[in-house]
């Protein structure tokens, strides 16, 4: 995909640039938030990397400039270490995700995936399936191979957020920020006990594994028809 | 007398000295008009007594020619209390009286001179003079010595009154600017003090209640806030220089090590690794301190909005739970009333989050760990209690202290920063927290207000109290 880097750092920017480019997609870097303005507006691009202090215009300025043009392109912000309401902010200006400074390439990749990829909003299916694993979002029941699985509310968000990001990778602090709605990093390892609860009653008895961990960066749910 | 300009400069004094002159010129205002129409009176009363005695000796040259009247004259004038009188022939020879000089016909004013009778007195005299139908002249006078007798009284007291009233203005101005320039010099002395390094200088209230009064407490609390945020610079500052380089020093070290070292690219891996690690950890440090003096800070004002308190917990502890059972340890919530306060949602489920992992981490297996929200009578108690192994007592004032970790817990990894934070959110929120003995383990406390129901109610406009399982 055609990915939009608006960043005045240039080793951020040169490290994002490297790191996208590996995945194979196609980036643009601009150093301020002008050059970057007048490139968003004026080209499609996939996803926009936007870092919230940049010279000249400021980040925040430039999503809502591109908002206020009707431009729906995906922006993914950046910001310096955590300031109190940065996020609210960041998301009532236009952005649709939000990312704090400094960050794993992986959790950045991740979220870039997962907003690139979001369903349209009025395509809402009423049931996921992925493999064998079906779930029902009327009746809020979840069977395997026909087989039905018995899960705590919170297990089925859990799993509902994988099975709607099926084959994509799904970090960490993304699940807690949307499934427990925690917008910082507890010391806990809470979503490690969740997700290994979830699989002992997904994958009980089955010797095909669904819920896989990858390594240094999250969760997949494997939809391979294999 | 270094004060005395600032004196004459000070807003009171101008308003007594304006008041003092307004005064005066009053004074000297009715002064001039007492004089005049005193002045007025008494010359015409002097006129009626002149014409008077004119009369009377007009009378006599009637009957008896010049003769009588200068006979009559002699015998009257220059008697004490009389009136000075003259009679001259036509030629202008004094015939009699006890005038110096022949006056100009009609009335005038003959300059002072000195009496015969009294060589030492200098008056001047107010004479009517007529020429008599045979040509003698008649002259009748008073002197003048009376009437400025009066004047010079009058103006007397009149100047007396203005300076009078001058002085006071001045001199009761002069104390109240004393008074003022004390208390004004008493918060420059406190803002010099503070200027020059002394934080805890504080300006003197009277106790009074007065507009200065209430200066000098506007002021002070403004000072209190401001050493607040100075003592917080202050300790962010030590933390860092403490808690930071410590860390920073060993992953140089181990560095210089590999470098030294390492002998195969995995080596190299290794470190890398553990290097990262160790980054991670003091920039999870660095980012739990400047969240911290956000918070302590104020940067900018605090989230009001309405917040389910038991929605938090309920959450909070069902995410725990897991986690919690694997470490052996119980995370219950055996009560949980129903309660709204005004907050930021965000903050105050971090706040929760801290308090429970702090419970978990620093207890042993089998632990239970008790989360109970009450709500009652306008006050709303959030308590996290453990039957762990609890804190010395005189140890509990210091756990929220940044990077304060009992002795015990060294070993295990974490900032020291989680309750911290935990205070500052806890302080944003005017919540109070108290930490007890739970006999045994740790009881920690937060008492908040009740959400004002009526001025907000949550987004979803339900009442919160039928919201306690929203699920």
């Amino acid at each position: 995909m055609k990915i939009l880097i608006i960043e005045d750092d240039p080793e951020t920017a040169g490290y994002l640039q490297t790191g996208l480019r590996e995945q194979g997609h196609s980036v643009e870097c601009v150093g301020n938030g002008r050059d970057g303005l007048l490139l968003a507006a004026g080209q499609p691009f996939d996803a926009l990397v936007v870092d919230r202090m940049l010279p000249g215009l400021d980040g925040l300025s430039v999503l809502k400039t591109l908002r206020g043009a009707g431009v729906k392109t995906p922006v993914l912000l950046l910001t310096a270490l955590g300031g109190i309401g940065d996020r609210v902010e960041g998301l009532e200006a236009g952005g649709d995700d939000y990312l704090v400074k400094p960050f794993a390439f992986a959790e950045l990749l991740a979220r870039l995936n997962a907003l690139v990829r979001r369903p349209p909003l009025n395509d809402v299916p009423t049931v996921l399936r992925v493999a064998d694993l079906e779930m029902d979002l009327l009746k809020r029941s979840v069977t395997r191979g026909g087989e039905s699985i018995d899960l705590q509310p919170r297990e089925f968000q859990l799993l509902e957020y994988l099975m709607r990001n099926a084959g994509r990778v799904t970090t960490r602090t993304m699940l807690l920020e949307h499934v427990w709605d925690f917008h910082f990093d507890p010391k806990t390892n809470i979503v490690e006990t969740h997700i290994s609860r979830l699989r002992a009653k997904v994958e009980r008895g089955r010797s095909r594994e669904l819920i896989c961990t990858v390594r240094g960066a999250g969760y997949t749910l494997n939809d391979d028809p294999a | 007398m270094t004060t005395l300009p600032r004196l004459f400069r000070t807003a009171s004094f101008r308003l007594a000295a304006a008041f003092a002159l307004i005064f005066a010129v009053s004074a000297l205002i009715l002064g001039g008009v007492v004089y005049w129409t005193t002045h007025a009176a008494l010359e015409q009363q002097m006129n009626s007594r002149i014409m008077a005695d004119f009369d009377r000796l007009r009378g006599e040259f009637q009957t008896g020619g010049q003769a009588q009247l200068a006979a009559e004259v002699r015998r009257t004038a220059g008697r004490p209390g009389a009136l000075h009188e003259l009679v001259a022939d036509a030629g202008g020879t004094i015939l009699a009286g006890d005038m110096t000089a022949v006056p100009q016909p009609g009335w005038s004013t003959i300059e002072p001179h000195r009496m015969p009778s009294d060589e030492s007195e200098l008056v001047g005299i107010r004479t009517l003079t007529v020429r008599l139908p045979d040509s003698t002249l008649l002259a009748v006078g008073d002197d003048l010595e009376w009437i400025e007798d009066a004047d010079e009284a009058i103006f007397h007291a009149f100047s007396v009154a203005v300076l009078v009233t001058l002085g006071l203005g001045i001199a009761g101005g002069a104390l109240l600017s004393v008074a003022f320039l004390q208390r004004v010099d008493a918060i420059s002395r406190t803002a010099e003090a503070i200027i020059a390094g002394d934080l805890a200088s504080r300006i003197p209230v009277r106790g009074t209640g007065d507009d200065l009064d209430r200066l000098s407490n506007t002021l002070n609390h403004m000072l209190g806030r401001i050493a607040d945020l100075m003592e917080g610079l202050r300790q962010v500052s030590n933390d860092i220089a403490h808690d930071l380089r410590t860390p920073l020093a060993r992953l140089r070290q181990r560095l210089e090590r590999v470098r030294a070292t390492a002998a195969s690219v995995d080596d190299y891996a290794v470190a890398v690794d553990a290097a990262l690690a160790e980054t991670d950890t003091l920039l999870e440090t660095f980012a739990a301190l400047l969240r911290i003096a956000q918070i302590e800070g104020g940067a900018r004002p605090p989230v009001r909005d309405p917040v389910e308190l038991h929605v938090i917990v309920e959450t909070v502890v069902e995410a725990f739970t897991p986690s919690a059972e694997e470490d052996g340890k119980i995370l219950v919530s055996p009560r949980l009333d129903p309660a709204v306060v005004a907050g930021d949602r965000e903050l105050l489920t971090q706040m929760l989050v801290n308090l429970v992992e702090n419970a978990i981490r620093h207890t042993p297996a089998g632990t239970r760990i008790e989360v109970d929200l009450t709500a009652g009578s306008g006050v709303v108690r959030l308590t996290i209690a453990d039957d762990g192994p609890g804190v010395p007592a005189e140890e509990r004032g210091r756990i929220f202290r940044r990077f304060y970790r009992l002795e015990r817990s060294r070993t295990t990894d974490g900032s020291g920063l989680g309750l911290s934070l935990v205070k500052a959110i806890a302080d944003r929120h005017e919540a109070t927290v108290s930490v007890s003995d739970n006999r045994p383990g740790l009881r920690v406390s937060l008492d908040f207000n009740l959400h004002d129901g009526a001025s907000a109610q949550p987004a979803g406009g339900g009442h919160p109290v039928t919201a306690q399982h929203s699920r």
